[in-house]
């Protein structure tokens, strides 16, 4: 909204000297807020007071006022300003009118800019696929009690994924400031205690030194590996009710935390380790955390010419790079030292298990091997969900941030490398070429069985839709569960080409995640596109409304396999256990009769829709369609109905 | 549990070998395995939910782990119905109560049948 329709804009911009200083979040708002207390400079003065607002200042005040000059929401937004929160995704609620407000008639409705969210699971998990594109994080809030209950599984899945996403939820802490039904039934004594086991940290200011403060600190927590959520709950008088010691109030810096870089003793000593082995392994899952972690993981590879293994939790390393042998997980029997970097759950990845009636395990990696663990995730857990995964036995723990940690850890390598090593890395990293060739072809191979059935497999439907996007700036932020496909056959090797997974597996992910990459994509001009399940699709398919609403371009790839397919055969399993009703595991499971026309369902929110497309020949005419239509600026759906997996 | 990894490809090679190594089983069949019913075994083979992890062209797909591709499977059909009896890792085993000795063996059949795979060479699109 225009700041001409704002009364009293000059007033109300009174602190709008501390915030253009500090609109990068390292400059120093601190001073730039002295100065907004000085009256001496010209950004703080109030301007001529027009008639409305003298009067409001020279005449008594009245016992029940009906109109203020100053509110907290705009103090509020000021420091938004500073922390450069470029959006804040909502779905409104009075417990945060104020706020609301403000960002439009204080703010201008930029920095932050308003994301309409028809749900506060889409709002979160817009912001947790922003942060991992962007690389910084976005807000969002929710109303007072039931806003946040809705948003507490995308919560968990920013936990799970470590992704820093700033909560705010409205409440009313004053009892005797609520208003009779809704504001007690939307009011809490302790708001974030239904999602203090998910955020690392959490507050509920009582003032508006303490909300900047808070504000500050909640970024800051949020932004340090390992990252994750933080949550603010905003007294909404605090919201609404006029600035009443704005003389005294500033905005803190905010200088950010290096990322802490491993002991470089115990660098020097892993270093040594890799040197010497024979079959080094490197395990990653969500190193990258800025564009230059892809290629320091590449240096480190390439400097010892050893073998990596993606668990693609981040854009890690190119898929088709000779040393990636991520689907060739065999090797780890043959290493005698194995790196896990930034990997949440190793056990899972060392170990196979047997979901069988007396469940068990065994180890994938050989005896005697040497296992090292680098990364944030040992610096800080929590207790009662589980998502650290079983203890994993280790030879040498170093706690520190993997992506900083690797110029160190590549400096030690290569002081120990002499001539003979040179060559005997060399012919390692031969073999391990042409054996990813292998398995490169090995792809292609069983690419092409069923490639004209219908169900469409989803091999010939990824390979379809590489076809399409290959020569664009594509960036792929979506995939359905299990759907390995692009990381068999694509070419990723841009870091911002993947972007993770949930996380916690929280279903309802993909589509609002999706579109949270695709608007931080946005202004870098690429394409943006997703894979996600039909079962994923109808948690939250009004995130298609806020893609046509705020013109976010995206092609969206329904992998339609009618059904909740990973439990489709989980149930079958317990079926054949017990020796009956293999043929009747259906029932809850399917997603039939009604079969879901996605592609109306697109076009209802105002999303160019196309489907269903059963024949893999129509599936290349449909994409060109879709693609023009994100190429003019606009979200596109493609309803393809596949084979399960 | 509805997790997207990749961390135990491996296991589909295991999975693979299995089918691949199992000599036959004690159990004699009663039907001659050759003359294994397609037709039947399609219908048994979707029935029964095999497609759910190996998909209907028998391409393979994944469940916890990866299950392995089984078109034109190349396993002796006396191996193929033992295999069944006591599958390894995640794969279900099928007791004689929900799946008899001629309906595995006519879905041996109708995997026999599939095409399977082809030169990935006269494929542009897998080819770029």
């Amino acid at each position: 909204m225009p700041k001409r329709n704002a009364p009293d804009a000059g007033r109300r911009n009174f602190l709008k000297g501390a915030t253009l200083a500090g609109a990068a979040v390292l400059a120093p708002p601190v001073a730039a807020s002295t100065q907004a207390s000085d009256p001496s400079k010209g950004s703080t003065k109030a301007a001529v007071p027009g008639p409305r607002l003298a009067a409001a200042e020279t005449m008594p005040p009245s016992k029940d006022p009906v109109s203020q000059t100053t509110s907290g929401g705009d103090f509020m937004v000021d420091v938004f300003k500073t922390l450069d929160i470029d959006y804040l995704a909502m779905n409104c609620a009075s417990s945060f009118r104020g706020l609301h407000e403000a960002v439009l008639n204080h703010g201008g409705n930029t920095k932050p800019e308003i994301l309409t969210c028809p749900h506060e699971e889409i709002a979160v998990h817009m912001a947790q696929g922003y942060a991992k594109i962007e690389g910084k994080p976005m807000a969002m809030i929710c109303h007072g009690v039931v806003g946040l209950q809705h948003a507490t599984m995308a919560m968990y899945n920013a936990w799970c994924d470590r992704v820093p996403v700033i909560v705010m939820g409205g409440n009313i802490i004053e009892a005797n400031k609520r208003g009779p039904g809704a504001e007690w039934v939307h009011s809490a004594i302790d708001p974030g205690a239904i999602a203090r086991d998910f955020v690392k940290w959490d507050d509920q200011p009582t003032s508006l030194q303490h909300f900047a403060e808070s504000a500050v600190r909640a970024y800051k927590v949020a932004t340090t590996p390992p990252m994750a959520p933080v949550m603010l709950s905003l007294d909404a008088e605090l919201q609404e009710n006029p600035i009443a010691d704005a003389e005294t109030l500033k905005i803190p810096k905010l200088s950010k935390v290096i990322p802490p870089q491993g002991d470089s003793a115990a660098l020097a000593e892993l270093a040594k380790m890799l040197v010497v082995a024979e079959n080094p392994v490197i395990i990653v899952d969500r190193v990258a955390r800025t564009p230059a972690g892809m290629a320091r993981l590449v240096e480190l590879a390439e400097t010892l010419q050893c073998a990596v293994i993606d668990n693609v939790g981040r854009m890690n390393f190119p898929s088709r790079h000779p040393l990636n042998q991520s689907f060739r997980r065999a090797i780890l029997r043959q290493a005698d030292v194995i790196v896990a970097m930034e990997v949440n759950e190793l056990w899972g990845s060392l170990n196979a298990f047997s979901d069988r009636i007396v469940r068990s395990s065994k180890p994938n990696y050989k005896q005697g091997a040497k296992i090292v663990t680098l990364g944030s995730r040992d610096l800080y857990m929590k207790s009662n969900y589980q998502d650290f995964g079983r203890y994993q036995e280790v030879d040498l723990t170093i706690g520190g941030d993997a992506e900083a940690s690797l110029p160190i850890l590549i400096e030690q390598i290569k002081r120990l490398i002499d001539d003979g090593k040179k060559s005997a890395f060399a012919a390692r990293g031969q073999k391990l070429a042409a054996a990813k060739l292998a398995a490169v072809e090995q792809a292609k191979s069983d690419a092409t069985i069923g490639w004209d059935a219908s169900p469409i497999t989803t091999a010939r439907l990824c390979a379809e839709v590489y076809g399409q996007i290959k020569d664009e700036d594509w960036s792929l932020v979506g995939t359905a569960i299990r759907l390995t496909w692009p990381h068999r056959l694509w070419k990723f090797d841009k870091p911002y080409q993947w972007n993770g997974v949930s996380g916690g597996a929280g279903v309802g992910y993909n589509l609002p995640a999706s579109l949270g990459a695709a608007l931080a994509n946005k202004r870098h001009g690429r394409l943006t596109l997703a894979f996600g399940g039909d079962g994923d699709f109808l948690f939250a398919p009004s995130t298609l409304w806020t893609a046509a609403h705020h013109r976010i371009p995206m092609l969206y790839i329904v992998h339609n396999n009618r059904a909740y397919h990973q439990e489709y055969m989980y149930l079958q399993a317990m079926a054949a256990r017990h020796g009956r009703g293999i043929t009747n595991t259906a029932t809850g499971i399917t997603i039939t009769d009604p079969n879901v026309d996605y592609a109306t369902i697109a076009r209802g929110f105002g999303v160019h829709g196309e489907g269903p497309i059963i024949d893999p020949k129509d599936l290349g005419p449909a994409l060109k369609r879709a693609i023009a239509v994100v190429k003019t600026g606009q979200p596109a759906v493609i309803d393809v109905v596949t084979d399960p997996r | 549990m509805k997790l997207f990894t990749m961390r135990s490809a491996y296991v589909a090679v295991l999975v693979a070998g299995a089918f691949a190594a199992r000599g036959p089983g004690p159990t004699a069949l009663a039907q001659n395995a050759a003359s294994g019913d397609a037709a039947n075994g399609k219908r048994v083979y979707l029935a029964d939910g095999c497609f759910m992890c190996h998909g209907r062209a028998g391409q393979g797909g994944a469940m916890n782990y990866p299950a392995p591709a089984i078109a034109k499977l190349e396993m002796p059909v006396e191996s193929f119905v033992s295999f069944l009896r006591d599958a390894p890792n995640d794969m279900p085993a099928y007791s004689t109560d929900v799946l008899s000795d001629k309906e595995a063996a006519d879905i041996h059949a109708f995997l026999q049948s599939l095409p399977g795979r082809k030169p990935a060479k006269e494929f542009p699109l897998l080819n770029q």
